[in-house]
């Protein structure tokens, strides 16, 4: 396969972005229907090429393929190149953004059918897939951070894509400054990468090599993992950087599908495990990327159980399930956090497609105002049932796998961390049936009619009549839950890991149900969904009661642990105005000014004392005119 | 004693210096007027004396003497009639009074 055609992966979607953006938008708006189909071509496109390299990437020794590196900069003696990096788990990310993207975009077909936006949506879209592709492509840290501010700019654009709402502009705002504190600590540790005797490059292959040599070690090492996990910890949404996600539901819910499954999420859980052999060698830097996994998923998933939007429930559980993935990067296992990214990114964004068709009919996100759809959407209820079975865990479908190996991996490692987990897989099965309950079961509740001012608005989707979505948006979700039941077996024979160059443990399809870790996991979660079944379904305890009988935790969790308000008074008005601003106030009235106003005394004071020498006196002029002459003759004698 | 080149060059510096002191000390206008004049012409003995002794065939220093004695009639002529414009307006032709030109 020729190398150009690796580049052309993630070239598509750009030159898709470039044509919709620069032709279709200005010209040929009349027929805006055209940018879906150019958008779609180009994913289809690179899924096609992703194919291809996953193949060759299987076939070549060491799992990885050799593409000619093009100089970019030159700079003096300093050389920047432009490379790609395709080794196995550049081609499994690949297959999944471009898998899910395209199945995002079909959908976004009739969800987005109508829309003002609707070739500016497309041109976005095209562009936060190409910047995903370039950046798990990227061979060098600093051509990775170029594509890794290309997918915050896109989220941020999409985010805000009903910009005219502000609920939307604040979110999208949110979500670009919250993620780039976190880039801070990344851009932190490039820089002193470059800069130190100990790295000196941004290759990443190299950066692997010094790490595993020793070269590069001890506490340097440490504070630059650290740092490269803040910026992934931004994107990916990890505690305490996880409140832009929650949010960014402000933007149309294919973007949110997008965002939770391939693209902007995953970043950070790729970063890490590209970098992971800096991770790897220090302890330390392991444990923090572990802990706060851990302790992400937990935190999450309580905040999930009781947030009555649906989208909002299934971004909380994106928040947790990410943690999971962290848990098992920060365990020591590679290939576990990256197969639960795999199979993550089929039922979360059916999940998500699943709540935008809800939305499609309802006009709400508010479950409490849904209730008893399945027998209007069936095919919606079916694949949302499908996701919500894999998300929680069970047997035979993709979660379990992937969860399970996070699980083994969490019981090798720390007992307490294991814990934690296993107390958020009960939360995950309850927090998703608990959805299923309230949203497909029971008596339609009167969708967005009865929810006016309740301040949960749906996606414009105006006048809801109940139906089930039209094809376009039902084949996409079909495809995908035939991807979360299967996609978990890819492993069943250690194959994924160890593609991924790691050895596997496999339990083999009926094996896992000997294995008495998996068995509890397993129990742990049926124990949930019986819990959600018995608070939502049957109500043998109120869902009220409940939230009277525990007030003080429900509380905090429908506060989202108050932590909005706590960054909104610590940083924004006690950092931000009264700090940063006050600071620059000072530094405006006293320096510039200052310095303005000084230059005018200065002009006007000494003009006020030069002025005495102009006294109108003719002779005194004519007396300094000769004594000038005269110096000036003396100054000639003397200098001769 | 015959004349040589230095008497010319002396006789011209204290015309010069008259004509400086002149310019500087009086008050009159006029006699600041005539001042200038005569250091216009201690200025001329030197170019001609130097043009007989220094250059003898080129004849620059006559020349330039007789155009400075050209500017010299010109300026005198301008000068009184300033002088007497501001006579006609202020009644005086004390230097020492007419300083308006000054901040």
């Amino acid at each position: 396969m020729a190398s150009q055609l690796v580049w052309l992966i993630f070239l598509l979607p750009f030159l898709s972005f470039a044509v919709i953006s620069l032709v279709v938008r200005p010209f040929l708006n009349g027929s805006a229907r055209l940018s879906g189909y150019i958008a779609i071509a180009a994913i289809g496109g690179s899924l096609a090429l992703s194919l291809l390299v996953l193949q060759e990437v299987i076939r070549a020794p060491g799992h990885e393929l050799l593409i000619p590196r093009v100089t970019w900069v030159v700079i003096g003696t300093t050389e920047l190149d432009l490379g790609l990096l395709v080794d196995s788990l550049t081609a499994v990310m690949l297959v999944v953004v471009s898998g899910v993207s395209l199945l995002v975009q079909i959908y976004s077909q009739g969800y987005m059918h109508g829309d003002a936006g609707y070739s500016r949506y497309f041109a976005f879209m095209s562009l936060f897939t190409g910047s995903m592709l370039g950046l798990v492509m990227a061979d060098n840290l600093l051509q990775l951070f170029v594509f890794w501010e290309g997918v915050g700019l896109c989220s941020y654009l999409l985010i805000g894509f009903w910009f005219h709402r502000p609920s939307a502009a604040n979110a999208a705002k949110k979500a670009f400054i919250v993620t780039r504190a976190g880039d801070f600590g990344l851009l932190v540790a490039i820089l002193a990468l470059y800069a130190s005797s100990q790295a000196g490059t941004l290759n990443i292959k190299e950066l692997h090599l010094l790490a595993e040599t020793g070269a590069l070690g001890g506490t340097f090492l440490t504070w630059a993992a650290i740092g490269i996990f803040a910026g992934a910890a931004g994107k990916s949404a990890q505690f305490p950087l996880h409140t832009w996600l929650p949010d960014a539901m402000e933007g149309p819910t294919p973007v949110s599908s997008l965002i939770h499954a391939a693209t902007m999420v995953a970043a950070g859980v790729f970063l890490v495990a590209r970098m992971f052999p800096l991770f790897e060698h220090s302890s330390q830097a392991l444990a923090t990327v572990a802990v706060i996994g851990a302790f992400t998923a937990i935190f999450a998933a309580t905040m999930g159980l009781v947030a009555p939007d649906i989208k909002r429930v299934i971004a909380y559980s994106t928040i947790s399930q990410l943690g999971y993935m962290m848990l098992g990067l920060g365990m020591g296992s590679v290939a576990a956090g990256i197969f639960h990214l795999f199979n993550h990114a089929f039922f979360k964004c059916l999940l998500f497609l699943g709540a935008g068709s809800v939305n499609h009919a309802t006009g709400t996100f508010d479950m409490r105002q849904m209730g008893g759809l399945r027998r209007r959407m069936p095919w919606t209820f079916f694949t949302f049932v499908i996701a919500s079975l894999s998300l929680a865990g069970i047997w035979p479908l993709s979660g379990f796998w992937s969860k399970d190996e996070i699980l083994a991996v969490a019981f090798q490692g720390n007992f307490i961390l294991f814990l934690l987990a296993l107390a958020t897989v009960f939360m995950t099965a309850f927090y998703s049936f608990r959805v299923i309950f309230l949203t497909f079961a029971g008596s339609y509740r009167g969708g967005a009619s009865a929810g006016a001012g309740h301040g949960s608005q749906g996606d414009g989707h105006g006048a809801p009549s109940l139906h089930e979505s039209p094809a376009v948006m039902v084949v996409p979700m079909v495809a995908l839950s035939v991807m979360a039941i299967i996609s978990g077996w890819f492993n069943l024979g250690g194959e994924f890991s160890g593609f991924l160059g790691e050895k596997a443990h496999p339990l083999g399809f009926f094996g896992a149900l000997a294995n008495p870790l998996a068995l509890l996991s397993l129990g742990v979660a049926v124990a949930g969904i019986v819990a959600a079944y018995g608070v939502y379904g049957a109500r043998w305890v109120s869902a009220e009661g409940l939230g009277r009988a525990f007030a003080p935790l429900y509380n905090v969790f429908i506060h989202k642990y108050w932590l909005d308000e706590l960054y909104e008074t610590v940083f924004v008005r006690w950092f931000l105005y009264t700090f940063i601003f006050g600071l620059m106030e000072l530094f405006d009235t006293y320096i510039v000014d200052g310095l303005v106003n000084g230059a005018a005394s200065l002009a006007l004071g000494g003009g006020r004392a030069l002025r005495r020498l102009q006294t109108g006196q003719l002779q005194a002029y004519g007396m300094a005119i000769f004594l000038g002459v005269l110096a000036l003759g003396l100054i000639m004698v003397l200098i001769r | 004693m015959t004349v040589g080149l230095q008497h010319y060059l002396v006789l011209s510096a204290v015309l010069f210096s008259i004509g400086f002191y002149g310019a500087i000390s009086k008050r009159n206008a006029v006699v600041i007027l005539m001042s200038l004049e005569i250091m216009l012409n201690a200025v001329n003995i030197t170019l001609v004396a130097l043009s007989r002794y220094v250059t003898p065939v080129a004849m620059t220093g006559q020349v330039f003497a007789i155009f400075v004695m050209t500017v010299a009639a010109a300026e005198a002529a301008l000068g009184l009639a300033i002088i007497i414009a501001i006579y006609r307006s202020r009644e005086t032709v004390d230097v020492e009074k007419i300083d308006l030109m000054k901040w």
